[in-house]
């Protein structure tokens, strides 16, 4: 065959049996910029970064609870994998325990993987490949994780197409091996499952850049970052009035055309769009007459309650009886994405007339819409003539229906044995019964909105129903307010806070995001909030938290985001954005390195991460973590260096990584600046732990924020914090306080004598009064020039 | 003895699971261990009785690991001499090595009480027990008012409507715990 040289000429006039390829087609002059040099590991595979994970994974080791002792994967099984035997397969329990990880962060890194390309397919197709990738005059990083793991700097919403690429390929080679016959060591289903994560902190990164770019979410541009508006948080901030949209999901641009349909037909305050869970958020970023009504958390209920006249699903966190819920109470429902199309017809590029006319009638419950800028039409028209026809029916029990049931229960105890949260039913419903609706409506907040209580009923009592008919009077005042989501940290605020945070003054970033299994309420998600950000670290928040927190007020009657401004400094309690958003609470920790400490970013994720473990005091807090997304997004935060807490019900994601502060070796770094080793505290202790209550998990939380890069102010700031949240709320000194203490000058001014005399009399240190130095105890002494690396290759000179 | 329906009524892990037990005979088992620890979690609160409970039981010097933010209930009782506070997740992490010292630096445990805990949590710490703490076995019970799969022994499900028929048992298990 005859090659083709680039310039050269080929008569096509004169080929016979020839399939021409064009590939991708690169003008003159238009080859990559040389923004930075490569660094050492663009676009890893699933071995590039596995020596980093061993490290990781080596000091804190995978820690499994299974959930279920068999393995039904191949019809060699079941096998009965108890005690870590081997099943038929030659598998064992801790390594099937590692591959059910590895599927968990899959599904949750397909989702974003999936979203992020539908979104791209959907965005370039609207306003083609070329969108500039421009977050104002603050944002210079604009991709943080796509330079640091792709080694590209994006400038178009096109440049994705490649990293979506890289991603799927990635996927499958993952997903390969969770094949039987394929991976055996659960250390390695580890390193695949922190590749997952990683790469599904990319989709996320992805998946936001590209919607901001398109539709003009905030950004740095006027009126964005910490001035972006607030919006209605609440049950009780919809209008039921007038007619009713409510969106349900993660991928935002059907929700878009509804905002562009009010607005170009002047139906802006006619029409309420309201929405649950992540795109709720997303709708508020693209039009702020939006209100977010619920996070996941209520789903159940709030279609119960019967208040939306159309209900607009897209994909993620739907749940699956949405149409036998729409169909419930008569709420017409419009299926927008080909992930979840719930058995409802296409009626793509139909006739509108024909489609509303076919849901106004009741002909179909439901239609399929896959064209985003089809739905908006649709779903605002029949929303209005849906408003008539609705208006006289009852969704909420009356009260003899609510006195029936409370007093048909038999206290048989059926709902709690199937309640995830073991709620007490039976008994708040003979409270009620004998006049007190007070129990029932308190276990409203409580409930997670499930509803397997009403499965198991021998009675049939509608649970769900009866809670929010004894809840009603307080859901209606349910009114709350939260900043809309303000995507990118800016790197003028990574300026400002890079060195105090690195140095420790600001103690540290809590991000609380994902959904909403919580064990007592989103009342603990405000309270997570309110503590931190009192304290001055910095508060990001993404996705049901960020919804769930601004459901309470404080004694002046101001949400947690009334009360704190949201700048990305401290005491700052920022809503960065849906759950793909997340990503740039990512990009902050990587900004810090890369701004404030001059790392090279590109191609370079094990420096980034090793720095940022060493030396970024930042702490996830999923407390109602649910799906694989969550399991996913955690373990792209563990790859990255930040620890994570979850709640009790997180115990259930099966894997834990926990070191071990009792042996030393496991603690052994290397100053960078001589190679010399050094043992240090364990900072952070652990990568992922579940704490069982709120009161457990705020001191863990600022014990994940410790690092040994601290500067002796930086730690006196966080013990301070971590001995103040330990006495008041365990009543006591944390048991590890003293690991934490590296000389007198660590200890905070106020009660330095006091905690020198506790380190003398509890853990036998030497003291020297006189110069109130510590002489002998610490696991080493503080030196401001120590240079934290886990790195061999960073030594920069041999001692 | 018996068979019950795990408290969380789709928790069935496998083939492998607990016996329902009175409090006389989980007392007795209790008695035969080598060296027991008692694991304390947040539910415990709810009442005094339940504190009073653990406190007789380290009376009988068995040392608790005071989980979750339980630890609050016996400084309020000012009984802390061999009490100490532990996060549920790293104390399993612990117990599951054969080499770690323990609370008292003399050794791990052949023995774990769970009381107080929120089921679920605790469930899948008894699930890490189960499957990984077996060279040398670390036997396990659970006094909750729930039946518990994952450990060797517990009660059964106690509705809230039978709490003092509860309490009647827990004061019967710690009479018939002998040391």
């Amino acid at each position: 065959m005859e090659e083709i040289k680039k310039g050269g000429l080929v008569d096509i006039l004169d080929l016979k049996n020839v399939n021409i390829h064009i590939g991708e087609i690169e003008a003159e002059g238009e080859g990559e910029e040389e923004w930075e040099p490569m660094g050492p590991h663009p676009m890893p595979r699933i071995a590039t970064l596995r020596d980093w994970d061993f490290k990781l994974l080596n000091r804190y080791k995978p820690f499994y609870a299974p959930i279920c002792d068999m393995c039904c994967l191949c019809t060699y099984g079941k096998c009965d994998l108890t005690g870590n035997k081997k099943g038929a397969c030659g598998i064992r329990m801790d390594a099937q325990q590692g591959r059910i990880v590895l599927l968990a962060c899959l599904v949750g890194c397909s989702a974003h993987c999936g979203h992020g390309r539908h979104l791209l397919h959907d965005m370039i197709k609207k306003f083609g490949p070329d969108v500039p990738i421009d977050f104002g005059p603050e944002v210079d990083i604009e991709a943080p994780l796509t330079r640091l793991v792709c080694g590209i700097k994006p400038k178009t919403i096109g440049d994705y197409d490649e990293v979506f690429s890289y991603v799927e390929e990635q996927i499958v080679q993952l997903a390969d091996a969770l094949h039987t016959g394929q991976e055996g060591s659960y250390m390695d289903f580890e390193s695949k499952a922190l590749h997952m994560g990683m790469l599904d902190s990319l989709n996320k990164e992805a998946a936001d850049i590209i919607q901001i770019a398109c539709y003009g979410m905030p950004s740095s541009h006027e009126g964005g970052g910490p001035d972006v508006p607030l919006v209605d948080v609440g049950i009780g901030t919809i209008d039921t009035n007038k007619p009713v949209i409510i969106v349900i999901g993660h991928n935002v641009p059907p929700a878009a055309d509804i905002g562009v349909y009010l607005t170009e037909n002047d139906l802006e305050d006619k029409v309420e769009l309201g929405g649950i869970c992540c795109t709720s958020i997303d709708t508020t970023r693209v039009y702020t007459k939006a209100k977010i009504v619920s996070a996941l958390g209520r789903q159940l209920r709030v279609l119960r309650a019967g208040i939306a006249d159309v209900v607009v699903t897209d994909e993620q966190c739907i749940r699956a009886d949405v149409l036998e819920l729409c169909q419930r109470v008569q709420s017409p429902m419009i299926a927008t994405n080909d992930k979840a199309m719930h058995g409802l017809v296409d009626r793509t590029d139909d006739d509108p007339n024909k489609i509303v006319d076919d849901l106004v009638s009741g002909r179909v419950p439901g239609v399929i819409i896959l064209e985003p800028d089809q739905v908006g039409e649709v779903a605002v028209r029949t929303a209005l003539q849906m408003d008539k026809k609705r208006r006289s029916l009852k969704f909420i029990l009356s009260d003899d229906e609510f006195k029936y049931y409370v007093n048909d229960c038999i206290l048989c105890g059926g709902c709690t044995l199937a309640c995830p949260n073991g709620l007490h039913i039976g008994e708040a419903n003979k409270s009620a019964a004998a006049g007190n609706i007070k129990p029932l409506a308190d276990l409203f907040d409580i409930c997670v909105g499930c509803g397997r209580c009403e499965q198991v009923c021998k009675k049939h009592i509608p649970i769900v129903d009866v809670m929010t008919k004894a809840a009603y009077p307080q859901l209606k005042e349910e009114k709350g307010r939260m900043r809309i989501g303000r995507g990118p940290i800016w790197d003028s605020e990574i300026r400002e806070v890079g060195a105090p945070l690195v140095l420790g003054t600001i103690p540290g970033i809590i991000a609380p995001i994902g959904c909403g299994n919580y064990p007592n309420g989103t009342k603990d998600a405000w309270l997570i909030v309110k503590e931190f950000a009192e304290r001055n670290y910095i508060v990001t928040l993404t996705g049901c938290m960020a919804i769930d927190c601004a459901l309470w007020k404080d004694e002046e009657g101001k949400t947690i985001y009334e009360a704190h401004h949201g700048r990305f400094d401290a005491g700052g309690v920022l809503n960065i954005g849906s759950c793909v958003s997340n990503a740039h609470i990512h990009g902050a920790a990587i900004k810090v390195a890369s701004i404030f400490a001059g790392r090279p970013l590109r191609g370079n994720y094990e420096e980034i991460a090793d720095y940022i473990l060493s030396r970024v005091g930042a702490c996830g807090v999923a407390w109602g973590a649910m799906s694989q997304k969550a399991a996913s997004i955690a373990t792209g935060f563990n790859r990255l260096g930040v620890p994570a807490v979850v709640g009790p019900h997180g115990a259930k994601y099966r894997r834990a990584f926990m070191s071990r502060p009792d042996i030393k070796e496991d603690w052994k770094l290397i100053d960078a600046t001589d190679g010399s080793e050094v043992y240090v505290e364990p900072g952070p202790q652990d990568l992922l732990v579940a704490c069982e209550t709120v009161e457990e998990a705020l001191p863990m939380m600022a014990k994940l924020c410790f690092r040994p890069s601290d500067t002796d102010r930086g730690r006196s700031i966080k013990l301070t914090h971590y001995i103040d949240l330990n006495q008041k709320y365990l009543s006591t000194y944390p048991p590890d306080w003293h690991l934490f203490v590296r000389g007198a000058s660590d200890l905070p001014i106020a009660t330095r004598n006091e905690l020198l005399k506790k380190l003398e009399d509890e853990q036998s240190w030497k003291i020297d009064w006189k110069k109130k130095k510590i002489v002998e105890g610490p696991i080493r002494g503080y030196n401001p020039s120590f240079n934290p690396t886990n790195l061999e290759r960073l030594i920069r000179g041999k001692k | 003895m018996g068979i019950e329906i795990p408290f969380d009524v789709a928790n069935i892990a496998g083939p492998e699971i607990g016996d329902v037990a009175p409090p006389e005979v989980i007392g007795s088992y209790i008695s035969s261990a080598r060296k027991p620890l008692l694991v304390v979690g947040s539910e415990m609160l709810r009442d005094d009785f339940f504190v009073e409970i653990a406190i007789e039981i380290g009376k009988k010097g068995i040392p608790i690991a005071a989980t979750g933010h339980s630890i609050r209930g016996f400084v309020e009782k000012e009984y802390t001499e061999n009490v100490h506070y532990y996060n549920l997740h790293e104390l399993t992490n612990y117990l599951r090595d054969p080499n770690w010292k323990g609370l008292d630096g003399e050794g791990n445990y052949d023995f774990v009480i769970f009381y107080g805990i929120i089921y679920y949590y605790a469930s899948q710490m008894l699930s890490c027990l189960k499957n990984f703490a077996t060279e040398p076995l670390v036997r396990t019970v659970s006094i909750d008012r729930y039946y518990h799969p994952n450990a060797r022994m517990s009660f059964t499900n106690i509705m809230p409507r039978m709490e003092e028929e509860y309490k009647d048992m827990l004061d019967k298990l710690v009479e018939s715990i002998k040391r």
